[in-house]
């Protein structure tokens, strides 16, 4: 394998890890100052323990967050020499606020987790929303610096040198907004589910019990309430893919032709030497709508451009397409889930409801990667739109094939620990809550 | 004064105190590697407990000095990633396996195996995490890295970083980071009063004290042979600093011998920062050396400004919550979070943290 495969794949796989666990440490922290809140309220003890037991599992979490993602800051430089060399001023100021972030919420999270017995309930209380901000924040400034590079502006470039940069206007670019939004609701929608997840699955192997319940009520409430949201931030997004990464767009959807009133297409499967999408169900004009707000709108296909400028449209159209389809599916699970709040609160939920919240977590996390899949692998070849190419920034260091070899293996092993503690945690847990009822 | 040297002395104060901090935590490891068959479950547990709430912010400054460099100077933070791309993957891996290693034994509670396991992978990485940093500043600092003026690497990229400065750094480092942990230690059970814990911690940072001072008098005379450009900014610049670096070490163990822990815990690490400021000191304007300075390495003025009142202004937000997190673990006792801390509360344990 050469160089710029292994680090390519490197950089997907450390990222892929990082931002599931990341998802975490900003969907958790919501989950357990709501528990802990409703314990100051109520003064049912059940809460307390469920914001404890939470609590734990986000503290491993947290840890296995701050090493991923410490590895990823290593990678930019070790990877990347040449994009880091370039273009690291003109990300940096979003870098540079996200690294107060990380101390913000290492620093309470430090006081929240130890401090249980140390401070007043209020104040115990309040020392974990600074953990909660900070990590919506720290996944919000990440994500205008992935953005950036989808829409880079505010930098001149002359013989590649950056020789003047506005850092605000870049850490603004048109993608930022969009691509920040979407990626915080995902990690709320994704820690919702996930917990949901798993207390349903406790529910059908183990029976009902107030802790589960409340437990799984919580995680599903976090999650339903922003999957309609998503929908909105996700079309937010493709508008804005249309104008700044017109060759992106044409690619998630299989546009092959240049064309006017182009259809939408659900499924399907880019042929890219015959240059068409087979097999998919096409929505007359609804692309051009969704795209331009007008279903007569011109949607410039892929064809357009030269071939060493486009992204492999099969592994985008696919992804986008598991995205949406994930997307959707979650939605209609969320009205359910609200349908049944309202209306039908007092009866036990069916065997079929529990089966469907146990799908939800992984499915929530398979659509979180496929959409990176989407916006990575849709920018290719390009490292920064339009400005670098991802070959021009690679490592010249012999050995990152090796390299991404032994990381597949200490990833394993973090896995597989993160896995074990996590079980640890859950079969003490429940004997707690068996003690506790 | 210019936003470039602003925020190199950010930086640089930003590497002090993750040294100081930080390296504290990697010391605490390197005694649980090299104590691993004697020690006493209470030994373990003060160890363990004195790490626990501060450890992931004390790492964050690291983070900062990487985010600062590649924004600030991107140049010399690319030029540096290439050179010394191996000691820097060795050093990550040892963070990486320090954190997990004591996050998940803390809450591998009651799996005795697993929880040994752990320890285990805590200890060994937490030795390597600071041998193979010390080993890429003292690449730096030899001046020997084959940087190109246009910040190209042309050396070698497995063996280029290896210099005698570089291994003597290595174990410099966790020299340190031992005699910081050793010190802090003492103090702790000092507080705690747990006597026979005092005694063995003060009789470490003692030994390991004077180890690390002949060290460092061997490194300076390193440096003398090896790196003459450090040498001559040295002489030029930094002779203050080395000044202050031994009389704060004679201090600190001065301090220790007459049992006044707390004066040892700011004598011990004011001797460390002064080591790491007469290295800057003496390397400046030098970033990477030879080829990089800050001339040549920074980034566009604007960049620089936005960074520098980005910097300052979150220092603002982060300074005293960093502080009120050490007075409430670190100064303020009253209260001691007893569920988290492992072994706590257990008949092996009697009146351990009032
Ligand atoms: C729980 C996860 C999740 C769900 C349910 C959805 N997405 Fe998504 N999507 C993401 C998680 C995500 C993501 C992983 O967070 C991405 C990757 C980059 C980004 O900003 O968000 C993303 C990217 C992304 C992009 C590419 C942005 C770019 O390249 O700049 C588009 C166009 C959409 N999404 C559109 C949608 C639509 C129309 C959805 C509705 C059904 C949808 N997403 C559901
Ligand atoms: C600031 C944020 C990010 C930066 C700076 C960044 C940078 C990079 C770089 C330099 C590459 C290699 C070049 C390439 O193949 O595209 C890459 C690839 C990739 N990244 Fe990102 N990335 C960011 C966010 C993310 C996130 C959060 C994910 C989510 C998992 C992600 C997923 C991927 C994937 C899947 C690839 C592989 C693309 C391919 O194989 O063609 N990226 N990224
Ligand atoms: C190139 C991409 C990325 C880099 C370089 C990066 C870097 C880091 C670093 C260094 C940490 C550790 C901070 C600490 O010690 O506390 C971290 C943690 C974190 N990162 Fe990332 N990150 C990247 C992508 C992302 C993305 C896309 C998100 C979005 C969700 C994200 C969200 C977080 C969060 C919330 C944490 C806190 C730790 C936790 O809660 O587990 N990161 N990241």
């Amino acid at each position: 394998m050469e160089n710029l495969m292994a680090a390519r794949l490197q950089m997907a796989f450390t990222l892929g890890f990082h931002i599931v666990v990341a998802c975490f440490g900003v969907g958790m922290p919501v989950l357990m100052l709501f528990a802990e809140w409703r314990f100051l309220r109520t003064a049912d003890s059940g809460w307390r323990m469920l914001a404890k037991r939470w609590s734990k599992a986000f503290a491993v979490l947290f840890a296995v967050g701050a090493v991923s993602g410490t590895v990823l800051s290593f990678e930019l430089g070790l990877l990347w020499p040449e994009f880091m060399a370039v273009f690291g001023s003109v990300i940096g100021l979003p870098f540079t606020l996200e690294g107060f972030a990380f101390f913000l919420e290492a620093i309470f999270a430090g006081i929240y987790l130890y401090g249980w017995e140390r401070l007043g309930p209020r104040a115990h209380l309040w020392s974990g929303v600074p953990v909660a901000i900070a990590g919506l924040a720290s996944a919000f400034l990440v994500v205008t610096a992935n953005a950036w590079m989808n829409a880079p502006t505010g930098f001149e470039l002359a013989s590649r040198k950056v020789v003047s940069a506005s850092p605000w206007r870049a850490m603004f670019n048109p993608a930022a907004l969009p691509q920040a939004t979407h990626m915080v609701i995902a990690a709320y929608i994704v820690s919702g589910f996930t917990i949901a997840s798993v207390y349903a699955g406790s529910r059908l192997r183990k029976g009902e019990s107030t802790y589960r319940r409340r437990a799984m009520a919580l995680g599903l409430g976090l999650a339903a309430s922003f999957s309609p949201l998503q929908i909105l931030a996700g079309d937010w997004s493709a508008q804005v893919v249309a104008k700044t990464q017109p060759v992106k767009l044409a690619a998630m959807e299989g546009q092959f032709r240049t064309q006017p009133a182009a259809p939408l297409r659900l499924g399907g499967w880019p042929d890219e030497r015959a240059r068409a999408t087979r097999y998919a169900l096409e929505i007359p004009g609804a692309l051009s709508l969704l795209a331009y707000g007008d279903r007569a709108a011109v949607v410039r296909g892929l064809d357009e451009f030269s071939p060493e400028d486009t992204p492999p449209v099969a592994v985008v159209h696919v992804a986008f397409q598991v995205m949406v389809a994930i997307g959707s599916a979650l939605f209609f699970l969320s009205v359910w889930a609200g349908v049944r709040a309202l209306r039908l609160r007092d009866l036990p939920p069916s065997r079929l409801f529990l089966l469907a919240v146990l799908a939800s977590g992984p499915l929530a996390v398979v659509s979180l990667e496929a959409g990176w899949v989407v916006t990575e692998v849709g920018r290719q070849p390009w490292i920064v739109q339009g400005v670098m190419k991802t070959s021009e920034a690679v490592a010249q260091a012999r050995g990152i094939p090796w390299l991404l070899a032994v990381t597949l293996g200490i990833y394993a092993i973090l896995a597989a620990g993160t896995i074990a503690v996590l079980r640890l945690l859950a079969r003490e847990g429940a004997q707690e809550a068996g003690s506790a009822s | 004064m210019l936003p470039e040297t602003l925020i190199l002395l950010v930086v640089l104060a930003s590497l002090v105190l993750y040294a100081v901090l930080a390296g504290a935590d990697f010391g605490a490891g390197v005694w649980e590697f090299t104590t691993a068959l004697q020690a006493t479950e209470r030994e373990r547990s003060l160890l363990y407990g004195a790490i626990g709430p501060v450890w992931e912010a004390n790492h964050v400054w690291l983070i900062f000095v990487l985010v600062l460099m590649a924004s600030a100077f991107p140049a010399a933070f690319a030029a540096a990633c290439s050179a010394l791309w191996i000691p820097l993957l060795l050093a990550l891996a040892g963070i990486v396996f320090r954190g997990v290693g004591y996050a998940f034994r803390s809450y591998a509670a009651g799996a005795v195996r697993q929880q040994a396991l752990w320890g285990g992978v805590f200890a060994l990485a937490s030795t390597a995490a600071p041998f193979f940093l010390g080993a890429s500043a003292g690449a730096i600092a030899s001046g020997s890295l084959a940087v190109a003026e246009s910040g190209r690497f042309e050396g070698d990229f497995v063996l280029g970083w290896l210099s005698p400065l570089s291994l003597f750094s290595a174990f410099f480092a966790v020299g340190i980071c031992a005699y910081l942990a050793a010190v802090y230690l003492a103090r702790e059970a000092y507080q705690a009063s747990e006597h026979d814990l005092v005694a063995r911690w003060r009789q470490r940072a003692l030994s390991t004290g004077l180890w690390v001072g002949v060290l460092s008098v061997a490194g300076l005379a390193m440096v003398a042979m090896e790196a003459k450009p450090l040498w001559r900014g040295l002489a030029l610049r930094g002779l203050p600093f080395m000044g202050c670096s031994l009389a704060a070490g004679i201090f600190s163990l001065w301090a220790l011998w007459k049992m006044r822990f707390t004066a040892a815990a700011v004598g011990a690490p004011a001797a460390v920062a002064a080591v790491l400021l007469g290295w800057g000191a003496g390397q400046y304007p030098l970033i990477v050396p030879p080829a990089l300075s800050v001339e040549t390495a920074r980034a566009p003025e604007a960049v620089l400004r936005a960074v520098l009142w980005v910097a300052l202004g979150g220092m603002v937000l982060t300074i005293p919550s960093l502080a009120y997190l050490f007075y409430l673990f670190k100064i303020d006792r009253r209260k001691r979070p007893s569920h988290e801390i492992p072994y706590a509360g257990t008949a092996a344990s009697p009146g351990l943290r009032r």
